[in-house]
């Protein structure tokens, strides 16, 4: 599909996508091109002036970042004109900078060390110059130190292209400056402290603020995990040191707009060291909770789930990965022989909207966002919030269709603000109109287009549409599918986005309403009392974060989680079970991709995960637990049914607050760590 | 008083991006100076982010962050006016009025700038305060010059 082009680069033929640019190129046959400024996915600003290559047949030296391939072009990267203009540079850039590499953090990812290195600088043959621009170091998340900056803008174009855009240039020249509007401290702008800007710096401007001294790249462990705070389910590499967790950088492929973590992914691992942390397992003495040993607290659970057996009840986030999912799913059906579980899930989200296939939303050219609002201000799926609005940097259409006021409308090809059901039929009629129009007549020679026909048109000319619903609104969004399906257009993929990391693989391992729903469990239904309370639940287990300040109305409460949370201080046992970063297993993420959570550091005392505990249990009940990995794999597999219209309705009775929902799914994690900082500054900005 | 100003300027234009340039140069033509609350309004009505205004503010020397003086002396530090003595008549100017080039006092009577040439090199050394030029300084005019100046405010 894709045209391949020959080229040679220092003599080595090489074939390359069209279109790409001279470093990708070389980087396809194993060479790198120096470079400052150039970053993977975007445009090449030719800044730094590093990547600079020799072409046959061209007078003077071209950058190699914003130089795409040619057929026939012969190339050559390490000539001695190109090595002594970058050799040049360096010295240049040596100049300013300090030369502390012996205490200096990014020592050894720095490219500027390693490139001086490479050109044997020891000390820049100009006189040295220094601005004395003060440290921004106000906040705990990122310290700024513009003495290090090389002005090369890889921070100001990445926070630009994903829409954050608080940082840029002051000034001119040697002179300018990074900065923020009216040059003030982060916390003063509309900065998210997703640090997308720490990811990218080359140097040591821009670094995490905890980071002095706590060890350099070398010495760290990577591993690859994700993310489990919010329904984004991001990629993230977590660095450890002495079996710790030092920092954590997004995952994702490098270039892709996907490559993004929030605040909190980043800078709320924190959280697994508070002293909220639970350790040990608890009991109820009086008003305290003691300490017992793990024998002591299995018998006491399995006893009360004995004797309750169908009268206990199952509740859980679905910010536990599918393998503690199975465990319990099968703990609770077959061993406790409860009916009664359900998890957060069920607040806003219908199962079938949660067993969607998947979707592409990295290469999608038309983004249709149906009745959901993320934000990265607020932090409600804000790497949403930032994939889309770099696809839409990049190129890609956005229709939004929403009656609320969402952000993110401001970047919208199309924005449709009627209410979501009655929009997306008008827009169902719309398509189905054009079509019959014919192609010829559709939009040209009219003056006036509506924006539904703009919406329509898009959808018609669009190659690959990913359609990202709320829950509620997902059957009204199928209907688009299938209206596109029968005009023969290219068929658009439709998600429902959940506000957790794991809600389609905990629907998938079949943890969904059956006998009491989460709201009859934990008593905020809305419906009027219709239980007997004879027939109300005698024990209630809670696993993970769940959003909930008060006692429900139950004779024995069970909660099973990292942290002591607001609901755990009310339990009558506490099972420790491990945090993020603890726990190997997997999630299916919202696009429906199954994804590795590997275990970074060992989990403290004696928590352990939610699957052993259930195991032990199942174990001192006489019987066997086992979660399989073929398990998991055979119940992802998502059966195609062949869907029909449905009448454009919104399902009723899913409406959250995502703010407070996330927030409090959340809770250990936003109030036991540094994220606390900037919830409190927050709220003081709002005052 | 600002706000009403603004909403004048904006008047003529249609808030496009491509615009910033031509509404940088009115507001301050208007104001003196770009103000920060402006430079906010301003963002808001082409719809960029604040940054980029106060990125292309602080780019070009014509943009002002700061409000200037009533009185703004520029000292003219061409090739004729050097040679005759304008460093001294700017020294002398910095420690009559207690400013450094570049600097407006806080009271914003005056400002400090100096110029390339204003091209009166036959008056050299010469300085301006607003649009009246005076020629063929030496310390003594220049201290006459403020002092009666100096004076004059303190008696409003």
């Amino acid at each position: 599909m894709i045209k391949m082009v020959t080229l040679k680069i220092d003599g080595k033929e090489i074939k390359a996508p069209e279109g790409i640019n001279l470093i990708e190129a070389a980087e396809l046959a194993g060479i790198h091109i120096p470079n400052l400024c150039y970053l993977k996915g975007m445009k090449g600003v030719g800044a730094c002036r590093l990547c600079l290559v020799e072409i046959e047949g061209m007078k003077a030296p071209v950058i190699a970042c914003n130089t795409k391939v040619k057929e026939g072009m012969s190339v050559n990267t390490k000539t001695e004109k190109v090595e002594e203009v970058r050799k040049f540079v360096i010295d240049l850039i040596l100049s300013m900078h300090p030369l502390d590499c012996m205490t200096c953090t990014k020592a050894g990812i720095c490219r500027l060390q390693s490139y001086a290195y490479n050109f044997g600088i020891k000390e820049s043959s100009f006189t040295r110059k220094k601005f004395g621009y003060p440290t921004d170091e106000a906040n705990p998340f990122i310290k700024r130190d513009p003495e290090y900056c090389i002005l090369c803008g890889r921070c100001v174009r990445i926070c630009k292209e994903q829409g954050t855009n608080v940082l840029d240039f002051m000034g001119r020249g040697i002179g300018s400056k990074v900065i923020t509007a009216g040059d003030k401290p982060l916390q003063e702008s509309e900065c998210t402290f997703c640090g997308s800007c720490v990811d990218v710096c080359p140097v040591n401007a821009l670094l995490e603020a905890d980071r002095w001294r706590k060890g350099r790249e070398w010495e760290y462990k990577k591993i690859q995990s994700q993310c489990l705070s919010c329904g984004n389910g991001c990629d993230i590499i977590v660095s450890t040191k002495d079996g710790e967790v030092v920092k954590i950088n997004a995952g994702a492929e490098e270039g892709s707009a996907e490559r993004y973590i929030c605040a909190i992914g980043r800078f709320g691992f924190d959280s697994l060291k508070n002293e909220s942390r639970v350790t040990n397992p608890m009991k109820r003495v009086g008003d305290e909770l003691k300490v017992i040993s793990w024998d002591e607290a299995i018998s006491i659970v399995s006893k009360k789930l004995r004797d309750a057996g169908k009268n206990s009840g199952f509740i859980s986030t679905a910010g536990i990965l599918n393998e503690d999912a199975l465990a319990m799913k099968k703990f609770a059906s077959d061993i406790v022989k409860t009916k009664n579980i359900d998890t957060t899930v069920s607040l806003y989200a219908d199962p079938d909207s949660m067993r969607s296939t998947g979707a592409d939303l990295e290469n999608a050219d038309l983004i249709v966002l149906v009745g959901i609002d993320p934000n990265q201000w607020l932090r409600i799926l804000p790497a949403l919030d930032a994939i889309i609005r770099r696809k839409v940097e990049r190129g890609a259409k956005l229709i939004v269709i929403n009656s609320g006021e969402p952000k993110i409308a401001s970047v919208a090809t199309v924005s449709l603000k009627d209410k979501e059901v009655s929009t997306l039929s008008a827009l169902a009629k719309a398509l189905e109109e054009q079509m019959a129009k014919g192609k010829e007549q559709k939009t040209e020679g009219k003056e006036e287009v509506s924006e539904l026909e703009k919406a329509g048109d898009l959808l018609i000319k669009a190659e690959k549409t990913v359609i990202l619903t709320s829950p509620s609104l997902y059957d009204a969004s199928c209907n688009i599918e299938i209206t596109a399906s029968k005009l023969k257009l290219n068929v658009p993929q439709v998600i429902a986005i959940p506000f957790e990391a794991n809600s389609k693989g905990v629907t998938m391992m079949g943890l969904i309403t059956e006998g009491s729903s989460y709201k009859d469990m934990v008593g905020i239904s809305n419906k009027k009392e219709q239980r007997a309370k004879s027939d109300s639940l005698n024990v209630l287990y809670a696993i993970g974060e769940i959003p909930l300040f008060e006692r429900p109305d139950v004779d024995f409460l069970i909660v099973q989680n990292s942290h002591l949370t607001p609901l755990a201080r009310l339990a009558d046992v506490v099972l420790p079970s491990t945090a993020i970063l603890e726990s190997d297993g997997t999630i299916l993420d919202y696009l429906g991709r199954l994804k590795k959570v590997e275990k970074a550091v060992e989990p403290p005392g004696e928590s352990r995960t939610h699957r052993e505990i259930f195991i032990d249990l199942a174990k001192h009940m006489g019987s066997t637990l086992k979660v399989t990995d073929s398990e998991i794999k055979k119940a992802i597999k998502v059966k195609k049914e062949k869907l029909t219209i449905l009448p454009y309705e919104k399902k009723e009775g899913l409406e959250v607050d995502p703010f407070m929902l996330i927030e409090s799914l959340n809770y250990s994690i936003m109030n036991g760590s540094r994220l606390l900082w900037l919830k409190e500054t927050e709220k003081a900005v709002a005052v | 008083m600002i706000e009403k100003a603004i909403q004048e300027i904006f008047k003529y234009y249609r808030g496009n991006k491509s615009e910033l340039i031509p509404i940088l140069q009115e507001v301050q033509e208007s104001l003196g100076y770009l103000p920060e609350k402006v430079m906010h309004d301003i963002a808001k009505f082409i719809g960029v982010a604040e940054s980029h205004v106060y990125a292309v503010a602080s780019f070009y020397s014509q943009f002002r962050l700061l409000p200037l003086g009533r009185k703004r002396i520029a000292v003219c530090r061409g090739t004729a006016c050097h040679i005759r003595g304008a460093p001294h008549i700017l020294t002398t100017i910095e420690t009559t009025i207690g400013l450094k080039e570049g600097e407006t006092s806080d009271d914003l009577e005056y400002t400090l700038e100096t110029v390339a040439c204003f091209g009166c090199c036959a008056l050299a050394p010469c300085l301006r305060i607003n649009m009246d030029v005076y020629g063929e300084m030496t310390r003594e005019k220049v201290k006459e010059l403020f002092l009666p100046l100096n004076e004059g405010n303190k008696d409003e």
